[in-house]
């Protein structure tokens, strides 16, 4: 079943436009990476398949569900990890992840799980803005995946991560569909199946195993 | 055609009505005043009726008529307030008095001004279009809730209270036929705002597909 | 879904925050010293006339009190992009919005905590629950549609000019019921219950109007 179907997906902010005439299909349990450069359109895209932002053309369909009109609904579903981590400085990760908790109506519980996934249970108590920036980050991916959602779709998750970005992205990609958008074509190699190449918004071809035009 | 009737309404004004014995020929600014609060009140409806359209099922349409109802309702509170400024200085002695309908309708041309500003300094488009129509919702609310609280406070502060007189005939009668061409003005002048609007709208429609929201990288792919 | 769980994490989570940056409170304090002041210098107060001019000077300080308050409510989520986070989980945009408006009416409190016994000791007006109990529900409105507006103009250039273009038309009904109402258990005339009774049915009336706006302006 195709858990992402997007046709024309396109977005303009004012008089520009970000993104033009975009399809995509993403099956259940694929991982597909989103490349380009910067200013290409990556995180617009992604933006809009996380139901963040309503594309001004186009469609999408997300689980069998219209994305803009059911959106609520398919917030349970997915998680999203955006470009910028979004966490409250003041609060510890653990404080973070606790308010999310109950944003979402996930038991409290989950904060030690999730955090124990992704490596930061030393760091729980700390305050967020005192984390180096790879930890952010991991708090931020740690906050995408307190709801155990099926989909996920990861903005440049590697971004800070360092060495071990690939096994910890790894495990957390495991079992879910996974969009990703990422400057690291190695990374993108290793972790997914297939990749969509965006320049100047717009869709230069898919590929297998990154046949990328260079 | 709503000129020549704005013209025939001015003529009405000047020589067919009477002049008043209390008042003195200034009386006569009465008559484009009030019709101009009634013609400004008539736009802010449009403005109420807009947004509550374009909040329910995001028609463009419903959202340029509130814009060109918001910007003529202010030209029409404007010339009211002036007027009435014009009017109260040799009647009253004064150019100001914080009763209940001044009050309103100052609080009216602050609301829907601002109501302006938002737009032209939100991001256009959907946001702009949406936060306005709340504005504009919140705004017609407003006014009858600040006119009856100065109505109110003045019952607690017993003070001057301004009279308002039975009208003779002909007066009444003039009085009516402006209050009709004034109005069949601010539904010309919004139509033809409206236009404009549609022309705005389409023109940004247009994009520049090259212009993309950062510039490539040097050394891009081919 | 449990909404009542999300509005107390919300403001939990605003006051916490809040209390841990302690830039607000500070300042809010600074401000209303300032206020009462000014007030006094500016004005010819006497133990006559204090009556008179002292509630202006509470309502005067409020107003200004509440724009800092409420422009901030939306300045911290903005700048770590933490409000499109919230958004993006399925909890109810009314939900939220009430949480922060909770927050920010607490933080007014705070500040009139602070100033109606300065008032009092300063100016030598009597200080009683009535008069608490105006100002208390003239700020339950007043937090609403604040946060509503700090909200709107969130996202929108100059908000340090337009939250008070906007609020301000909105606050002025608060502003003339409540004036009365401290007035008159100040001693001074005015008909206490009907300025109460007003307060409420305003309270009512915005709270639901706020509540029904709040999904069109935080939602995307």
């Amino acid at each position: 079943m195709s858990i992402i179907v997007g046709n024309g997906l396109a977005h303009r902010f004012g008089n520009e436009l970000a993104l033009e005439g975009v399809d995509l299909v993403v099956d259940a349990g694929e991982h597909i990476a989103v490349l380009g450069d910067n200013g290409a359109g990556k995180t617009t895209l992604l933006r809009i398949l996380a139901t963040a932002l309503r594309p001004t053309a186009g469609r999408l369909q997300i689980a069998g569900l219209d994305a803009f009109r059911e959106r609520r609904r398919l917030r349970h579903y997915l998680g999203y990890v955006a470009h910028a981590p979004g966490l409250y400085p003041a609060l510890s990760a653990a404080e973070n992840l606790q308010f999310f908790c109950d944003l979402q109506d996930v038991s409290r519980s989950r904060v030690e799980q999730v955090l124990d996934e992704v490596g930061l249970t030393s760091v729980a108590y700390r305050r967020s803005d005192q984390l180096s920036r790879g930890m952010q980050q991991r708090l931020a991916i740690a906050r995408a995946i307190l709801h155990e959602p099926r989909l996920l779709i990861l903005d440049e998750p590697d971004a800070s991560l360092g060495s071990d970005a690939a096994d910890l992205l790894m495990r957390v990609m495991k079992d879910k569909t996974v969009v990703l958008a990422t400057h690291d074509h190695a990374l993108a190699n290793r972790l997914c199946q297939r990749t969509l190449v965006l320049r100047r918004g717009r869709s230069v071809g898919t590929a297998t195993r990154l046949r990328v035009v260079r | 055609m709503a000129v020549a009737l704005m013209l025939l309404a001015a003529g009405a004004i000047f020589l067919y009505a009477p002049t008043d014995a209390l008042q003195g020929p200034v009386q006569r600014i009465f008559y484009l005043h009030v019709s101009s609060a009634v013609a400004a009140y008539g736009c802010f409806a449009v403005v109420l009726v807009g947004g509550i359209i374009y909040l329910r099922n995001e028609s463009p349409a419903a959202d340029r008529f509130a814009r060109a109802g918001a910007l003529v309702g202010v030209v029409f509170t404007s010339v009211t307030l002036v007027m009435g400024m014009l009017w109260a200085k040799p009647i009253w002695g004064v150019y100001w008095t914080w009763d209940a309908r001044l009050t309103s309708t100052l609080v009216l041309w602050i609301i829907y001004a601002g109501y302006l500003l938002v737009r032209r300094l939100a991001e256009p488009g959907r946001q702009a279009a949406r936060i306005a129509a709340i504005v504009g919702i919140f705004g017609f609310v407003d006014v009858p809730v600040v006119h009856f609280s100065v109505t109110w406070w003045r019952t607690q502060h017993p003070g001057p209270i301004v009279v308002n007189d039975a009208l003779p005939a002909e007066m009444l009668a003039t009085f009516l036929f402006t209050l009709g061409c004034t109005l069949v003005l601010a539904a010309t002048l919004i139509a033809i705002r409206y236009r404009i609007e549609t022309l705005i709208d389409a023109r940004q429609a247009i994009a520049e597909p090259t212009k993309l929201v950062a510039a490539p990288q040097p050394g891009a792919a081919p | 879904m449990n909404p009542l769980r999300v509005v107390l994490a919300v403001a939990r989570k605003d006051l916490r925050a809040e209390w841990r940056t302690r830039e607000l409170v500070p300042a809010l304090a600074q401000f209303i010293i300032l206020a009462l002041l000014i007030g006094n210098f500016g004005f010819q107060i006497d133990s006559r006339n204090a009556s008179t001019i002292a509630p202006g000077i509470l309502w005067l300080a409020l107003v200004f009190a509440g724009l800092v308050a409420f422009g901030r409510t939306f300045a911290a989520e903005r700048e770590q992009a933490s409000l499109e986070a919230m958004l993006m989980t399925p909890a109810s945009p009314v939900a939220i919005f009430a949480g922060k408006a909770l927050a920010a009416g607490a933080l007014l409190v705070m500040c009139e905590a602070v100033l109606l016994p300065a008032l009092s000791i300063l100016f030598g007006t009597p200080f009683s629950g009535d008069v608490v109990a105006a100002v208390l529900l003239a700020t339950v409105g007043m937090a609403a549609l604040g946060v509503l507006f700090a909200a709107i103009v969130a996202r929108v250039r100059a908000r340090e000019l337009l939250l008070p273009l906007l609020t301000l038309p909105l606050w002025i009904p608060f502003v003339i019921a409540g004036g009365v109402a401290v007035q008159s258990a100040m001693g001074l005339p005015g008909n206490y219950q009907q300025a109460i009774g007003l307060l409420l049915d305003f309270d009512i009336l915005f709270i639901v109007l706020t509540s029904l706006a709040a999904r069109f302006v935080l939602d995307e």
